[in-house]
């Protein structure tokens, strides 16, 4: 929470004490607090998590270690995939959302500022429930402590007999509790986004960011019932002896599947979307070139929208569907780089002829450009039903969908920190620091998961805790490991510039990139009305059409 | 939210929501009653009360007015600056400007050509291929079930007499695939082709598009279709897209040339008055 | 002059209407909340016919048509309670109001009285079979948002008679009430679903 205190030591002549912060932070229900505190909460928990993942490799590093225990190891990676997709993607999105899109549609707050703060605290308590589990889960029956069924919690190993004590609860309970706050979150989103723009603020002169922040909003309000219908079907498996995914009474553990990946696939794109989202206003600006084919852009994520929805089954080729349904998934997964495609051409388009500058928001969202086709392409290999019927449950599936999340969006998201953090905290974020973290980031990254992808080949497959020696796998999980080192090196070099930079950091005043949207129009921070006379639009860039009177945007649009 | 008369003038505060504690009485609420399914009932009571009591004081936060406070405006000297005028001059990237490498078709083909031409061009096509099935294996249908192999896996399974014969569903799968295919190998085509040396059109369009195509069917349709792989006569196979190519590259090639907005200035395309000859939107250095 | 002076230049204050930002957010939480029954009648489809034990949905489904025309009729007396809420007609607001709760409390009730039935009599609970698992889910969550919407109603009833509600309410009137409406439209899911096809 350190980057939020900062904040408001800045609050003027005041030096309030702890209590008094803290309380100011219990009550609050500015959109930009709420934010900041998303943000660090998130960040909290990615170290959290990221942590048992460092904890999980070093259990990998040579074959037959007996570091960690196989019923240990279990519950680290469900706790590390709920934690990463509930806690740390889904809140971090939520936090980028509500700092920056009031400020981006020229409003004061959010359309509903109370259900704002009530959303962050269902999912700070939910997450704080997840983790509750280490202490309490044991108390009862003395039967494991922690969730170990795998984020996915595939039935039947979720049924009282093969899960018995309160472990799945937990993971049912807290999940139950963060998806209302993400609920809640989109439904505000999708009323700020729509009722509070500013005068002359058309829904095709919205920042590309606030598009696809509303089309991830729309997402969440389709993608989270299914995930909170099934959870609820499940708590009642294991409460009232209900028999939805009871086997022995009739009931289909694949519906479970179904119904889980109904909400799991469309909640990768709603991972993604921000990513894309803080691209689309990183590469205009350091490429000095407004976005290209914003239209297309905007196009595109509504196909993605609506696809996303359509190949869910693509995580269940090995269940043995019908070749039908087999062809149709794979059909439709495929159909999903169309618009992928459109987007990466669109950005390399913004980029081409442009006076590019190299800082750092703009070289992680480079790294975001080459990781996340690569991300793209090892996707569409795993789309062709045979070939996934060959990997699934690999080591190459985690080390494609690692690309995605660490790649794709953990990418933007470090860049987003690195552009906005001026604005938020009012100071810059120091360059060479930056440049370590970067660096190094990207070369553990790449040790750690382009290695991943080989014992996939080799045959070894994910979640298991240990190998045996002699079959090829031993140098690959050497290297994996190594890179987890110089990655846990770099994010290091983020906490210290996030913490030496928000009090000895260069001043950043109010717009130090020369950007062009509405929140570097006012001060950095923001006051907490955001803007003393509410601005008007007349293009997709006002910024840029006052520095630029003699060519302003309006004319072409 | 704030309901001042001259919307332009800055005010000395302004109203802002309350700040409430009641949200987050109500999550908590919410978070212990059912965190008592797991620990104990008492602690679901204690959820229980804390979220009426949440409730009932969010409630009175917003009823019968929504609370607000006014937050005063901070002093001129902490504001935002005026933004600068740029000193920085735009540059734009245009057509035929040395080191941009942008080709633009002044004039198209009409993408109905394409169609049109696809679709003449399959036929021309189907026809060779049924030609080959009556030579070879004195059936018309052998090409059009091997070709619906590609989505039924009946006839992937088949053998040569059921082949042979007439299967409606494998004919209509065929059909479908087929006029699908042509339709939008056509329409690359009527794309592609004012995009290629142009003298040479005849050339590109009947024999080495075909045989490029060809090659990548080659190479991919192990995959795609083993039951045809198996069975095709590379020969014939190439002597019908070569029938393709000539039909529909000639269709193409003869139908009436479009032109295209790509070379107007961005203000005639727009249906606009703006000052000087302005070619792409994308572009200042 | 301040940035925002800069930004507003120079354009004309012409005609800024958005939606309101209740409708919006209603909206989408009934598109949400569509999400959510369309699983659980997902599965209640997918599980038809496929108990392994009695007793079955055929044996012990009685069509509540009664119940029915009072929570259909009462989407009609919401209606009639805004309009005359609209015309300041206050009386007949309450009582179109009042009236609205008796109807879906007649629902509620009867839907009371089925269970009741159904467990004492015939044995059927939520762990007897899959039928039962899957209908009191469905029913249930369809009469859990029955219930929350008659609080609603309460509600506001209880403040009008005490004079708290005024004009300036009448759009979060036509909240509760959209909200209402969207209970009934899902009943009639419900009903074609459990009560005529899955018999």
């Amino acid at each position: 929470m350190a980057v939020q205190e900062v904040a408001l030591a800045r609050a003027p002549e005041m030096h309030p004490s702890i209590i008094t912060r803290l309380h100011e932070l219990v009550v609050t229900v500015d959109h930009k607090k709420l934010g900041l505190m998303y943000i660090a909460a998130a960040l909290f928990f990615f170290t959290v998590a990221g942590s048992m993942a460092a904890l999980m490799r070093l259990q990998l590093v040579v074959p037959n270690n007996d570091f960690i225990s196989p019923q240990v190891f279990n519950r680290l990676f469900t706790m590390h995939g709920t934690a990463m997709v509930f806690l740390v993607g889904m809140p971090i999105l939520a936090g980028l959302a509500n700092y920056l899109v009031p400020l981006m549609i020229g409003a004061r707050d959010m359309a509903l500022p109370r259900l704002n703060a009530f959303g962050f605290w269902m999912f700070f308590f939910g997450g704080l429930l997840l983790y509750f589990s280490y202490l309490a889960g044991a108390g009862l029956s003395g039967m494991g402590s922690a969730p170990d069924v795998g984020w996915f919690a595939y039935s039947p190993l979720t049924a009282r007999a093969f899960s018995p004590g309160m472990s799945t609860d937990y993971w049912i309970l807290a999940i139950l509790l963060g998806g209302i706050g993400s609920i809640v979150t989109a439904i505000n989103l999708i009323a700020t986004i729509f009722c509070m723009r500013c005068k002359g603020m058309t829904l095709m002169r919205m920042p590309m960011f606030v598009w696809l922040m509303l089309i991830v909003a729309g997402m969440i309000l389709l993608a989270m019932p299914p995930l909170s219908a099934a959870q609820i079907m499940l708590l009642l498996d294991r409460f009232l002896g209900a028999m939805f995914f009871d086997t022995q009474a009739g009931g289909s553990a694949v519906l479970w599947q179904h119904f889980f990946w109904i909400f799991g696939h469309p909640e990768v794109y709603i991972l993604i979307m921000p990513a894309f989202a803080v691209a689309s206003e990183i590469i205009p600006v350091f490429s000095r070139k407004p976005i290209f084919g914003y239209p297309f852009m905007v196009a595109a994520a509504i196909m993605i929208g609506f696809i996303s929805f359509g190949v869910w089954a693509h995580h269940m080729f090995t269940v043995g569907m019908s070749s039908i349904g087999n062809t149709f998934f794979a059909v439709t997964t495929m159909l999903v780089g169309v618009p992928t495609g459109i987007k990466i051409f669109n950005w390399l388009g913004t980029m081409y002829g442009g006076k590019i500058r190299f800082e750092l928001p703009m070289l992680f969202c480079i790294g975001f450009l080459f990781q996340f086709l690569i991300a793209g392409l090892t996707g569409i290999m795993l789309a062709a039903a045979p070939f996934d019927w060959q990997l699934s449950d690999s080591t190459f599936v985690v080390a494609h969908f690692h690309f995605v999340l660490i790649g794709g969006l953990l990418y933007t998201i470090f860049a987003a920190i690195y552009y906005w953090y001026p604005k938020a905290i009012g100071r810059m974020l120091n360059k060479k620091l930056g440049l370590w973290h970067f660096w190094l980031f990207t070369i553990g990254f790449h040790l750690t998961f382009d290695t991943m992808h080989i014992p996939g080949f080799l045959g070894m497959p994910r979640r298991i805790y240990t190998y045996d020696a002699g079959r090829g796998w031993e140098v690959f999980n050497m290297i994996s490991t190594i890179g987890v080192a110089l990655q846990a090196a770099a994010v290091l070099c983020l906490v210290i510039n996030l913490l030496w930079s928000a009090r000895k950091g260069e001043k950043a005043g109010d717009d130090p990139w020369d950007a062009w949207t509405l929140e570097w129009a006012t001060t950095s921070p923001p006051p907490a009305y955001n803007f003393e006379v509410l601005p008007k639009v007349r293009s997709r860039r006002p910024l840029w059409d006052i520095k630029h009177p003699e060519d302003p945007d309006w004319r072409y649009e | 939210m704030t309901s001042d008369q001259n919307e332009d003038h800055i005010p000395d505060a302004i109203e802002m929501p309350a700040p409430t504690y009641w949200p987050m009485i109500l999550a908590f609420g919410i978070t212990l009653l059912v965190a008592g399914l797991v620990t104990q009932v008492a602690v679901s009571v204690v959820g229980l009360l804390l979220l009426l009591l949440g409730a009932v004081g969010w409630f009175k936060e917003i009823f019968p007015m929504e609370k607000h406070e006014l937050v005063p405006v901070l002093p001129e000297s902490q504001r935002a600056q005026p933004i600068k005028v740029s000193s920085r001059s735009v540059a734009r990237l245009q057509a035929g400007v040395a080191s941009h490498r942008v080709r633009i078709p002044a004039q198209i083909h009409p993408y109905s050509s394409g169609i049109k031409g696809g679709l003449v061009g399959g036929i021309a096509m189907a026809l060779v291929a049924c030609l080959y099935g009556f030579i070879a294996h004195d059936s018309i249908w052998y090409p059009i079930n091997l070709l619906a192999a590609v989505a039924l896996p009946s006839m992937a399974m088949a053998d040569l007499t059921q082949l042979k014969a007439f299967d409606g569903t494998s004919f209509i799968i065929a059909l479908i695939c087929h006029a699908a295919f042509s339709c939008l190998v056509g329409l690359l085509f009527a794309i592609l082709l004012p995009m290629l040396p142009s003298r040479r059109a005849a050339f590109w369009g009947s024999f080495l598009s075909p045989i490029l195509w060809s090659a990548l069917v080659w190479a991919t349709l192990g995959l795609i279709n083993p039951t045809l792989n198996a069975r095709i006569n590379w020969i014939w196979f190439v002597a019908s897209q070569i029938a393709f190519g000539m039909v529909t590259g000639y269709i193409i090639h003869h139908s009436k040339m479009v032109e295209t907005m790509q070379t107007w200035p961005l203000a005639a395309r727009a249906g606009l008055e703006a000052r000087g000859v302005m070619y792409e939107k994308g572009g200042e250095k | 002059m301040t940035s925002a002076d800069a930004l507003s230049r120079g354009i004309e204050s012409a005609e800024w209407k958005l939606p309101s930002r209740r409708k919006a957010a209603l909206l989408a939480l009934i598109l949400t909340e569509t999400a959510l029954f369309s699983i659980f009648v997902a599965a209640y489809v997918f599980y038809l016919g496929k108990s392994l034990t009695g007793p079955y949905p055929k044996d012990v489904l009685e069509l509540p048509i009664i119940a029915t025309i009072c929570l259909l009729s009462s989407s009609l007396t919401i209606v009639f309670a805004e309009r005359a809420f609209e015309q300041e007609k206050y009386s007949a607001f309450k009582l179109w109001w009042f009236i609205t709760i008796v109807l879906g409390l007649i629902f509620i009730a009867s839907t009371a009285r089925e269970w009741y039935r159904l467990i004492t009599k015939q044995g059927l609970t939520i762990s007897t079979n899959l039928f039962g698992t899957t209908f009191y889910s469905l029913v249930g969550l369809h009469a859990s948002h029955v219930i929350v919407g008659l609080t609603l109603l309460v509600l506001v009833l209880s403040l009008s008679l005490r004079g708290y509600v005024k004009q300036r309410h009448a759009e979060h009137l036509k909240m509760v009430s959209w909200y209402w409406h969207f209970v009934d439209a899902v009943w009639v899911v419900v009903l074609t679903v459990v009560y005529i096809i899955g018999r």
